[in-house]
C-alpha cells in the first residue's frame, strides 16, 4: 500500500485589537452590536472617501513582524485588490501586496517528541477586514460593521506534515498573539481566522501537487478535523486513479462535511496596483528599533528558560507560559518566595489557576498578588499554618485585599503548636469518648484519625498536626 | 492590422468589469477601446533607461509633507443611519442582495 | 451691470461692510440663473427645443431655499457684528462630483441619480464655512469622463455661453459656465488632466489646478486618484486666488493632503512679474496624435490665433519685467495622453467597482436571479459609455498578464513627464523657470457633438494641460484673447510644486496689464 505525506500551509487572519478601524474612525470591536451600527462613509465605500492609516494597526503589525524574525520594511506600500463581494463595499480590498509591512520570519514549533519544526512564514501583510454575510432563505444579509478591521494575514510556507502539526501551529500563534498583546485570537470569534492548504504526495517524494484550500475553519478542532477529512478525501482520490483538483472548499463544522465553493481556475485577476489614496509607509530606523525593542521574551524561549533556570518539568513550564500574565505572576512569586520554585509551580497549578479560572479572569488582575503567594508559602513553611489554613488564606487575601500575615493575626488562624494548649484539648477528647479510648487501646488503631480530627475540630483547624499527633500519640499510650 | 482587443477578450473584460452589453454598444466599445491601444502603443516609444521609477503622485511627499498616521481614537459616524438609507433594499438594518451561487461538492 | 458683475473679492468686501446683502447678492444670482440657464440637467429630458439650444445649462440640481438660509445666516453674522469669512454672501456653484450632505450627489451618472450624500468633502466645507453661498450643483461630463461636458447623464447639458452651439469644454464644464454667465461668482471644480482648466479655456473665466495634495480630495468623487484635484473657477486672477486661500491645506480625511502651509495668496498677489523667469516651449506649441487609420503619429501645429495669444502673452509679461526665455525642451509632452490612457483608466476602473447596486445608488429594475446578473444589468443599466469605456480599458492595461507591457510602461513614462519640469524649473538647471507659459488647449470651444463620440480626439483636447496632472504641479489657466470665431483662447502657466502664489502673481500682472485691451470688454452672447 502507498504512503502518503501531508503538506499543509496554513493561511491565517489576525484580527488586531486596535481601538479604531484601519482606515476610520469607526470601532474596531463591534462584535455584540445591531448589524450596520458602527460604520462611516469610509468603511461602507461611499463615493469620495479615502482612507487614512491608523497608528495602532501598524504598530502592532510590526510587533507581530518582530515576533515572527520577520523584517520590518522601512518603506511599504498598500494595494488594491479588485474583485466584487457585497461585503467588499469599495469593490476593493486594501492590502499590500508585494513591499508588505513584514518580510520573511519563522515559528519555531517544539514538537512532542522534543524536535522543533520550523514554519517559514512566506507572507506578512496589512490589510482590512471585509464586512459579514448572511444567508437565509434564498436572502443574503450584509452587515458592514466589521469592514475595515485591522488585520494582518499571514500565510505559511508548505511547512506542516499532519493535521495535528497544523493545529499545533495555531495554539502557539494564540498564545503568541495574545503574549504580545496584539490580538485577542478568539477563534470563535473570528479574531483567528485560518485557511489551510492541503495537498498530498507519497513518502519519498519532493514535489508539491495541486492542493486544495480549506476555508472557513473557526476552531482549532475544526481545522484538525477538516484536514483530515480532506487528506481522506484526496487519498480517494488518487487511490481511485483521478487527480486532485484545485478546489477551494468550504468547512461545515456541524455536518463535518467540506462543500465546493469555486474552481481555482476561473478564479478572478486581482489586478494589484498600489493604493493611490495612501502614501508609501515610512518608518524610521528609531521606530523600527523601538518595536524590536519593546518585544518581550516570548513564550517558547520563556518556556524554554523556566525548564532551564527553575528545573521545571515540561509540563509545568509548558502550563505556566501558556499565557503571559501567569508566566509573569510565576516569575514574580518565585523572586518573592526565593525558595524552590517548584514549589511555588504546585501552588500556581493547584490554587492560583484554579482561583482565576473560579473567578474568569487572568492572573495580573487577582487581588492575590504574587507577593502575597509567597507569603502564604513562607508561613506554611515557618510552620505558622497548615497547608488547608494556607488555601483558606489565599482565598481570603483575595477577597479582603488585606496581606496574608495580617489576616493570620486578625483572624488568629495561628496554628496551635503550643503544647499545653493541645494537651488541654486532647484531654478534654479523651475523657468524652471513654468508649473510642478502648476500642482503640484493644486494638483498632485506625481510629487514630478519628481523634486527630476530633483535635482539629476542638482547634478550628489551627492544631500544628505534627505536635498534635506526638501528642495525641503519648496520650492515647497512656503516656500524658 | 488585427484588433489588439478581440471580440473573445472584449468579452472576458466585460466579464471582469461586470457587465452586459448589446451587440451595437459592444462593437463601438470595443473598436474605442481598439483605437485608445493605438494611441498608448506610442509609449513604447519612449526609450526608459533601467533607472527610471514607477511614478506615484507626481509630487514628491518628505517627512515634513507627509500627513502622518491616524492616531487610534474613536470618533462614532453621527448619522450611520443615513448611510443605510441609502440601500436599495434593507431588512432589519441589514442590506439585501441576491445570493451567491454556490456548489455541492458530494 | 447687476450685482453679479461684481467680482467675488468686492462682494465679499460689501458684504462684510454691510453694503450688501447676502441675500441681495443671491437673489441677483438666482435671477440670473432664472435668466439664462434654461431647465436644469435631468435624466429625463426628452427632446431639446431650440429654447434649449439658447441657455447654459450649467445646473443639475439648484438648491435655492439651502443658500437662503446660508446668506441669512451670513447677513446675521454681519448685523450682529460677528465675523464672517473671506467669502462671506459670494454666490457658488459645486461640481456634482462633490459630496455635500444632504445633496443629491449624481458624479452625472444615472448610477447615481439617486444618491444623497451623508456627508459633507472637505473643500466644500471649508468654504461654506469661509462664507460662500452655496448654490447648488453644476453639471459636468459622467463622472468627469470627457472634456466637452456632453457626456452628463443629466441632459440637457452645458454650454457655451459665449456661443451656444458650442461644449464649454469639460469635464467642468458646468461650472466654468456658470462662473462666465454670471450665475456663480465662483465654482468648485476638479482637474484629472485638464478639466478646470481646458473649459475655463472655452469660456474665458480663470481655472486652478492646484499642486497635488494642496486642496483635500475628501468628498471628491474619484476618478484618477492619483492625478484629480480640486480647484477654483472664476471670473478673475484675484477671485480664484482668494478661493484657493479658503479651501487649501491639509485634512486629517486626506492622507495625500500635503502639510504644506497655505501663504496668504492675496498679499503677495500684486508683486509683479519683474525678474521672474518665464518659459516658453516649442513642445506645447503642437500636438501630436495618432492617425485614426495607421496609428502613425501626426505632428500638427497649434492654429496661429491660440500661438499668437500665448506670445502676446510673454510680450505683455516682458514689458513688465519678465524675462522670457525661449525654447525650453519639455520632451515628453507628446506621450502625456497615451500614458493618461493608461494609468487614469487603471485608477478609474478600480473606483469605479464600487458601484454594483447593493449600498446606494442605482440597482437594476429589471428580474435577476443571482448576485452577478444583479450586478452586470445594474452596471450595463447604470453607466454611460464613458465610463464603460475607462473601466474596460483599465480592465485589460492591469490584468495580471498585461499590467507591465502597459501599466508599468506608463507609470515610468509619467516619471519622465515629471523630470521635463524638474529640468525646467531646476533652480540649479539650465532653464531656471518660475513659471512655464502655454496655450491652455489646442482649439477653441468646438461645436456640440462635433467630436463626442470619438473617444480618442476628445482625450487629445488636454494634451497641453495633462502634463501637470503627471507632474503634480500646479497650473492655471486665464483668458489670453479672443479668437476671429469670437470665442476665448486660454493660456496657461505651470510652476513648481506648491508655488500657486507665481501662477497668481503672473496671472495678475497679465490681466492688469492687458484690462484696456478690446477683446477684455467682449462679453459672452448670453449676456449681451
Amino acid at each position: 500500500m502507498t504512503e502518503y505525506e501531508v503538506i499543509i500551509g496554513l493561511e491565517t487572519h489576525i484580527q488586531l485589537n486596535t481601538t479604531t478601524k484601519i482606515f476610520c474612525a469607526c470601532k474596531a470591536d463591534s462584535w455584540e452590536d445591531e448589524p450596520n451600527t458602527n460604520i462611516c462613509p469610509v468603511c461602507t465605500g461611499l463615493p469620495g472617501v479615502l482612507p487614512v492609516l491608523n497608528e495602532a494597526a501598524v504598530e502592532k503589525g510590526a510587533l507581530l513582524a518582530a515576533a515572527m524574525h520577520s523584517e520590518i520594511r522601512l518603506t511599504s506600500f498598500f494595494d488594491r485588490k479588485n474583485y466584487f463581494y457585497p461585503d467588499l463595499p469599495k469593490g476593493y480590498q486594501i492590502s499590500q501586496f508585494d513591499l508588505a509591512l513584514g518580510k520573511g520570519g519563522y515559528l519555531d514549533l517544539p514538537m512532542p517528541d522534543g524536535s522543533v519544526r520550523r514554519v517559514n512564514i512566506e507572507k506578512m501583510h496589512l490589510e482590512e477586514d471585509a464586512g459579514k454575510t448572511k444567508y437565509e432563505h434564498g436572502v443574503r444579509y450584509v452587515d458592514f460593521n466589521r469592514c475595515g478591521v485591522p488585520l494582518v494575514e499571514m500565510v505559511t510556507g508548505p511547512d506542516l506534515r499532519s493535521a495535528d502539526e497544523a493545529a499545533q501551529y495555531l495554539i502557539r500563534l494564540r498564545q503568541l498573539l495574545r503574549w504580545i498583546g496584539i490580538s485577542e485570537a478568539n477563534m470563535e470569534k473570528g479574531h483567528l481566522r485560518c485557511d489551510a492548504n492541503v495537498s498530498i504526495r507519497t513518502v519519498g517524494s519532493t514535489v508539491l501537487n495541486t492542493k486544495t484550500e480549506i476555508k472557513n475553519v473557526n476552531s482549532i478542532e475544526a481545522v484538525r478535523a477538516a484536514i483530515l477529512k480532506e487528506v481522506e478525501r484526496q487519498i480517494e482520490v488518487v487511490e481511485s486513479g483521478g487527480r486532485v483538483e484545485a478546489w477551494t472548499l468550504d468547512w461545515d463544522d456541524a455536518k463535518g462535511k467540506l462543500t465546493k465553493m469555486r474552481s481555482k481556475e476561473t478564479e478572478a485577476d486581482y489586478r494589484y496596483f498600489r493604493e493611490p489614496d495612501l502614501l508609501p509607509l515610512e518608518l524610521t530606523e528609531a521606530w523600527r528599533e523601538g518595536v524590536i525593542a519593546s518585544l518581550p521574551e516570548l513564550p517558547l524561549a520563556r518556556r524554554a528558560r523556566f525548564r532551564r533556570e527553575f528545573d521545571l518539568p515540561e509540563y509545568d513550564a509548558d502550563i505556566l507560559t501558556s499565557d503571559r500574565p501567569i508566566s509573569d505572576y510565576y516569575e514574580a512569586a518565585v523572586s518573592a518566595y526565593g525558595g524552590d520554585p517548584k514549589v511555588v509551580s504546585n501552588w500556581i497549578m493547584n490554587e492560583v489557576l484554579r482561583m482565576q479560572n473560579d473567578l474568569g479572569v487572568s492572573a495580573d488582575e487577582l487581588v492575590l498578588k504574587p507577593q502575597d503567594l509567597a507569603e502564604a508559602i513562607r508561613l506554611v513553611e515557618a510552620g505558622m499554618i497548615n497547608n488547608a489554613t494556607a488555601k483558606s488564606l489565599l482565598v481570603k487575601v483575595q477577597e479582603s485585599g488585606k496581606s496574608p500575615v495580617r489576616i493570620v493575626e486578625e483572624e488568629g488562624l495561628a496554628q496551635v503548636s503550643d503544647d499545653s494548649a493541645l494537651q488541654a484539648a486532647i484531654d478534654k477528647i479523651l475523657a468524652a469518648n471513654p468508649d473510642e479510648v478502648a476500642s482503640y487501646r484493644g486494638g483498632k488503631e485506625g481510629l487514630f484519625g478519628w481523634f486527630m480530627g476530633q483535635v482539629m475540630r476542638e482547634t478550628r483547624g489551627k492544631a500544628d498536626p505534627k505536635a498534635s499527633r506526638e501528642l495525641l500519640q503519648k496520650a492515647l499510650r497512656g503516656e500524658g | 492590422m488585427t484588433d489588439e482587443i478581440s471580440p473573445d477578450l472584449f468579452e472576458h473584460l466585460v466579464d471582469l468589469a461586470a457587465f452586459a452589453f448589446d451587440p451595437e454598444e459592444a462593437e463601438y466599445l470595443r473598436r474605442e477601446l481598439n483605437n485608445q491601444l493605438k494611441a498608448i502603443h506610442q509609449l513604447e516609444n519612449v526609450p526608459l533607461a533601467d533607472d527610471v521609477p514607477l511614478a506615484s503622485h507626481g509630487v514628491t511627499y518628505t517627512a515634513e509633507t507627509r500627513a502622518g498616521l491616524r492616531p487610534d481614537n474613536w470618533a462614532p459616524c453621527e448619522n450611520p443611519d443615513e448611510i443605510l438609507a441609502q440601500a436599495p433594499q434593507v431588512e432589519n438594518r441589514y442590506i439585501i442582495v441576491p445570493d451567491i451561487p454556490h456548489t455541492k461538492l458530494d | 451691470m447687476t450685482l453679479m458683475d461684481q467680482s467675488a473679492f468686492i462682494t465679499a468686501q460689501k458684504v462684510k461692510a454691510g453694503e450688501r446683502s447676502a441675500v441681495e447678492v443671491l437673489e441677483s444670482a438666482l435671477e440670473r440663473i432664472a435668466v439664462v440657464d434654461g431647465r436644469p440637467g435631468s435624466l429625463d429630458y426628452g427632446e431639446l427645443t431650440d429654447e434649449d439650444k439658447a441657455k447654459v445649462h450649467a445646473f443639475i440640481t439648484l438648491t435655492a431655499d439651502r443658500a437662503r438660509q446660508q446668506a441669512e445666516a451670513v447677513d446675521a453674522k454681519v448685523r450682529a457684528g460677528e465675523a464672517v469669512g473671506p467669502l462671506a454672501g459670494v454666490p457658488l456653484s459645486v461640481k456634482d462630483i462633490f459630496t455635500v450632505k444632504g445633496m443629491p450627489s449624481t458624479a452625472a451618472s444615472r448610477i447615481l441619480a439617486t444618491f444623497t450624500a451623508p456627508y459633507t468633502a472637505t473643500a466644500v466645507q471649508r468654504l461654506e464655512a469661509a462664507g460662500a453661498i452655496n448654490l447648488g450643483k453644476v453639471n459636468l461630463d459622467e463622472f468627469t469622463y470627457g472634456s466637452s461636458s456632453e457626456s452628463s447623464a443629466f441632459q440637457p447639458s452645458p454650454r457655451n455661453p459665449w456661443d451656444t452651439s458650442r461644449v464649454p469644454g469639460g469635464s467642468s464644464g458646468g461650472s466654468t459656465a456658470s462662473v462666465a454667465a454670471g450665475e456663480a461668482l465662483l465654482s468648485l471644480g476638479t482637474d484629472t488632466a485638464g478639466s478646470i482648466r481646458q473649459p475655463a479655456a472655452f469660456c474665458g473665466v480663470v481655472g486652478v489646478k492646484p499642486t497635488y495634495g494642496r486642496v483635500s480630495r475628501y468628498g471628491l468623487i474619484a476618478f484618477g486618484s492619483s492625478l484629480d484635484c480640486p480647484g477654483p473657477v472664476a471670473a478673475n486672477v484675484r477671485d480664484a486666488a482668494l478661493m484657493l486661500g479658503a479651501m487649501a491645506g491639509a485634512d486629517p480625511h486626506d492622507s495625500t493632503a500635503a502639510k504644506v502651509p497655505v501663504p496668504d495668496y492675496l498679499a503677495s498677489l500684486e508683486q509683479g512679474v519683474q525678474g521672474m523667469r518665464i518659459g516658453l516651449s516649442p513642445d506645447y506649441m503642437k500636438i501630436t496624435f495618432p492617425d485614426a487609420e495607421t496609428g502613425e503619429l501626426v505632428e500638427q501645429d497649434l492654429p496661429e490665433e491660440i500661438k499668437a495669444a500665448t506670445l502676446h502673452a510673454a510680450e505683455v509679461l516682458a514689458r513688465l519685467g519678465a524675462e522670457i526665455v525661449e525654447d525650453v525642451p519639455m520632451p515628453h509632452t507628446a506621450y502625456g495622453i497615451p500614458a493618461y490612457f493608461v494609468i487614469s483608466r487603471v485608477e478609474a476602473a478600480s473606483n469605479l467597482h464600487r458601484y454594483d447596486g447593493v449600498k446606494y445608488g442605482y440597482r437594476t429594475q429589471s428580474d435577476y436571479h443571482d448576485l452577478n446578473e444583479m450586478y452586470r444589468k445594474t452596471r450595463a443599466e447604470g453607466f454611460g459609455l464613458q465610463p464603460k469605456l475607462r473601466i474596460l480599458m483599465g480592465m485589460y492595461v492591469s490584468a495580471a498578464q498585461y499590467a507591465e507591457q502597459y501599466y508599468a510602461r506608463a507609470l515610468r513614462v509619467r516619471s519622465l513627464l515629471r523630470s521635463d519640469f524638474d529640468a525646467a524649473f531646476d533652480p540649479a538647471g539650465a532653464y531656471k523657470l518660475d513659471a512655464l507659459l502655454t496655450p491652455t488647449t489646442p482649439t477653441t470651444a468646438f461645436k456640440m457633438a462635433d467630436v463626442y463620440g470619438d473617444s480618442v480626439l476628445m482625450q487629445y483636447a488636454d494634451q497641453l494641460t495633462v502634463p501637470a496632472n503627471h507632474a503634480g504641479i500646479p497650473g492655471l489657466s486665464l483668458p489670453g484673447g479672443i479668437a476671429s470665431d469670437g470665442l476665448p483662447i486660454g493660456v496657461q502657466f505651470l510652476a513648481p510644486d506648491f508655488a500657486e502664489e507665481t501662477l497668481f502673481r503672473a496671472g495678475q500682472a497679465f490681466e492688469t496689464a492687458t484690462a484696456a485691451e478690446a477683446w477684455r470688454k467682449i462679453k459672452p452672447e448670453v449676456l449681451r
